[in-house]
């Protein structure tokens, strides 16, 4: 009788949970594949809508096939990503950037070489993501740093940009004290929720004085950064640091707060940034964007006496994407990176997003509200070298970390003397 | 309708009580999974990578104590982080016992305008540390924050600064910031306490002329000695773990300078470009134990002995 009436219970409460479990399930129907995708940018109106074109029309050339996009902001992504992974679930197709090397070595992320094609993408952008010969990621954002200015306020201190468009340091720092002294903020930059903008002026310098190799191995270990030409950079970064140069709330400064300063509130004469700036900068003006008569310039970063390349320029990518190893659909996920990568999607990136790419596209003139930007920014790529990749691409752990707070914070914030920050950067990144 | 042998049969089916074993496992096992799933197994499995280095491909090397001895020995940001979060709890326990305890007496003595004091010093607690994080961080904006502004309004512009932007101040801005959300909800549990004191107790007090600071010594306290104690280590458990407010705030910087051991923990295992749980598991494990100890010892040392009788 006992064992009865627990076995009616049980029944009764399978009746229960049961239906309960198997209503929050979909139908499945054999034929029907969702492709889950989680990406960053959800904030960026342009990129979110160029990725669900690219998903609608891989749904529209294969019948049965649902693409859902999952939009996370960067932080959150990469956590549960870290956690996701691990355990053998996550999503088939997802957001990723070249620094993030670990994925590589953990073997969460497959090769692409014999499933994308590379055809459609710049042989250099594929390039960053090469490691011992194998392709990983698909580079869809490109983007260079800029030094972009106000060109009223530069003509109000009665400067006059070179034709070359590149100030010596000496200049670039009687331009900052000027600018101060005039009552503006010379150059807008926070570092409130990035570990990378405050450390622009300092790393585009270093990159001129040592040129690429020695640059290269600064950021590697292999130079130190008691190296009298690294030293002599940052003797001229604290003295543009102490003329003024950046806000007084530098430190709490968030980077879409850096746009807005910079373009409308109280204004700035400069603002280092990605050439991703157009992605905040180029949205109406009642969502944060700049003013439509804003009179910006794009300048060089100044030119270090003695520097071993003054031409070179920055370049990197931004905005990539990863197929998990764990995928049970990688060919499906290589055709969606491939509709990402049509040399239309690329022309329509950059007519959209104003941003340059990894994906081939034959964009000869630029026209729409934005043409002379866009004009002007390839004016500033004539004659440049490229260095692919930032110091944040170069570093791990201890010294990543002390980047963040040393260079990226701590020095340019006025925290730290040229010695101490020599000191705790060599602690952390020198293996010499 | 029913004979008596049957309504006992009723009673029977319908005694949860003399369900049996079959019967209790099929309402407990939900929520049991649930519990090891998200609990039991996540604490389990901390103290197991605590002991390893997790590597690519999956490749788990077990270390022995190797974790535990870099993050003594070698690790200086787990020192400061130590310091930082110590001080916090310790200057934060104080304060948010001393101050809602005030608060509350300042309500039970009918202050004027205890009603709307009562909200206004309540409201904080409902909003979430994120909420909070981002208002302080606008309050403390060097340009446009209220904080700079009434000290320039006052005529105190020499003394306006970054408040979170100095290694001197940022970290007691953040505390500042805690403290502005978090004392009403100690105010509101002494205030609960302080009702239910018996009335003739401090009626007797009042007759006998004991003043006011004489009757919260001698009288008060003691009868609230429980509260305090309840509210002394839930506050010491939750600021050696705080961690929403600095990552809100300040990230743990400028300089390490508000770096906690659960901001440390995070950035050691999300933000260093490496998979290995192992190290920030031992960083976890070690801070569990501290934690632990602590709180066995404050409990212990503030046991009441002689239960008080009123």
């Amino acid at each position: 009788m006992h064992a009865f009436s627990t076995m009616r219970s049980l029944a009764a409460a399978s009746l229960i949970v049961c239906p309960a479990l198997l209503g929050t399930l979909p139908a499945v129907h054999a034929q029907d594949v969702t492709l889950e995708v989680w990406s960053h940018e959800a904030d960026e109106p342009a990129k979110v809508a160029f990725r669900e074109l690219a998903a609608r029309s891989l749904e529209r050339a294969h019948s049965g096939v649902k693409v859902k996009i999952t939009w996370y902001e960067k932080n959150p992504l990469f956590a549960a990503l870290k956690t996701a992974l691990p355990a053998g679930k996550g999503p088939d197709v997802f957001y990723l950037e070249p620094d993030q090397v670990e994925y590589i070595s953990a073997g969460y992320i497959i090769p692409l070489d014999d499933l994308v094609n590379w055809n459609n993408i710049e042989p250099w952008a594929r390039k960053v993501w090469t490691h011992n010969g194998k392709t990983y990621g698909i580079p869809q954002e490109a983007y260079t740093v800029e030094l972009y200015y106000n060109r009223d306020l530069l003509k109000k201190l009665g400067v006059a940009l070179p034709a070359n468009a590149q100030f010596t340091q000496a200049q670039f720092l009687d331009l900052v004290k000027k600018a101060r002294a005039a009552g503006m903020t010379p150059i807008s930059q926070g570092v409130g929720d990035r570990p990378y903008p405050g450390a622009y002026l300092t790393v585009e310098a270093l990159l001129r004085k040592l040129g690429p190799d020695d640059y290269q191995k600064l950021f590697t270990g292999k130079l130190s950064f008691a190296d009298p030409r690294v030293v002599e950079v940052l003797q001229w970064v604290k003295e543009v640091v102490d003329a003024g140069a950046y806000p007084k709330n530098f430190m709490t400064l968030k980077l879409g707060e850096s746009h807005y300063y910079f373009y409308t509130k109280p204004g700035a004469l400069l603002l280092p940034m990605g050439s991703f700036y157009t992605g905040r900068a180029f949205v109406p003006e009642d969502k944060g964007g700049q003013p439509p008569d804003f009179p910006l310039g794009i300048m060089q970063f100044p030119a270090m006496d003695r520097g071993a390349c003054n031409e070179c320029k920055t370049s990197t990518i931004g905005a990539s994407f990863a197929i998990n190893a764990a995928s049970k659909q990688k060919q499906l996920a290589a055709e969606f990176l491939n509709a990402m990568s049509t040399p239309q999607m690329g022309k329509m990136w950059i007519e959209t997003v104003y941003l340059q790419t990894g994906i081939k596209a034959d964009v000869k003139s630029f026209s729409g509200p934005h043409a002379a930007y866009f004009t002007e920014l390839m004016e500033r790529q004539k004659g440049e070298k490229y260095f692919i990749g930032q110091p944040r691409d170069m570093v791990t752990g201890e010294c990543k970390d002390t980047f963040a707070q040393v260079l990226n914070s701590g020095f340019p914030g006025g925290l730290l003397s040229v010695d101490q920050a020599v000191g705790m950067m060599n602690k952390a990144c020198y293996k010499g | 309708m029913f004979g008596s042998a049957g309504r006992d049969a009723a009673k029977v089916e319908i005694d949860a009580r003399r369900g049996g074993l079959g019967v209790l496992l099929a309402f407990l096992a939900p929520a049991l999974i649930i519990y090891a799933g998200f609990t039991i197994y996540p604490v389990l499995r901390t103290f197991y990578n605590a002991f390893h280095a997790i590597k690519p491909q999956g490749v788990v090397e077990f270390v022995g104590f190797g974790n535990f001895t870099a993050l003594l020995l070698a690790d200086p940001v787990f020192w400061k982080a130590v310091t930082n979060t110590a001080l916090f709890t310790l200057v934060a326990t104080i304060v948010d016992v001393v101050g809602g305890l005030l608060l509350a007496l300042c309500l039970f003595a009918r202050a004027p305008l205890a009603p709307l004091l009562r909200v206004i010093w309540f409201t904080p607690v409902l909003m979430s540390y994120v909420v909070v994080g981002i208002l302080w961080v606008w309050i403390f904006d060097y340009d446009w924050g209220l904080a700079n502004a009434s000290l320039r309004w006052l005529g105190l512009g020499a003394l306006e600064q970054s408040w979170l932007g100095q290694p001197s101040t940022a970290l007691w801005s953040v505390l500042f910031a805690h403290e502005w959300k978090w004392l009403g909800f100690n105010m509101i549990v002494f205030l609960a306490a302080l009702h239910a004191l018996p009335a003739e107790v401090l009626g007797a007090a009042e007759l006998d002329n004991c003043g006011w600071l004489a009757k919260l010594i001698y009288i008060i306290a003691p009868m609230l000695r429980t509260t305090i104690v309840n509210l002394m280590v839930l506050s010491f458990i939750g600021k050696m773990m705080v961690f929403d407010l600095i990552w809100v705030m300040t990230g743990g910087g400028p300089l390490w300078s508000t770096e906690t051991v659960s901001t440390y923990v995070y950035k050691r295992a999300f933000e260093w470009n490496t998979f290995d749980l192992g190290y920030p598991s031992a960083i976890a494990v070690l801070w569990f134990v501290i934690i632990l100890a602590f709180v066995a010892i404050v409990t212990r040392a503030l046991r009441q002995r002689d239960r008080l009788e009123f």
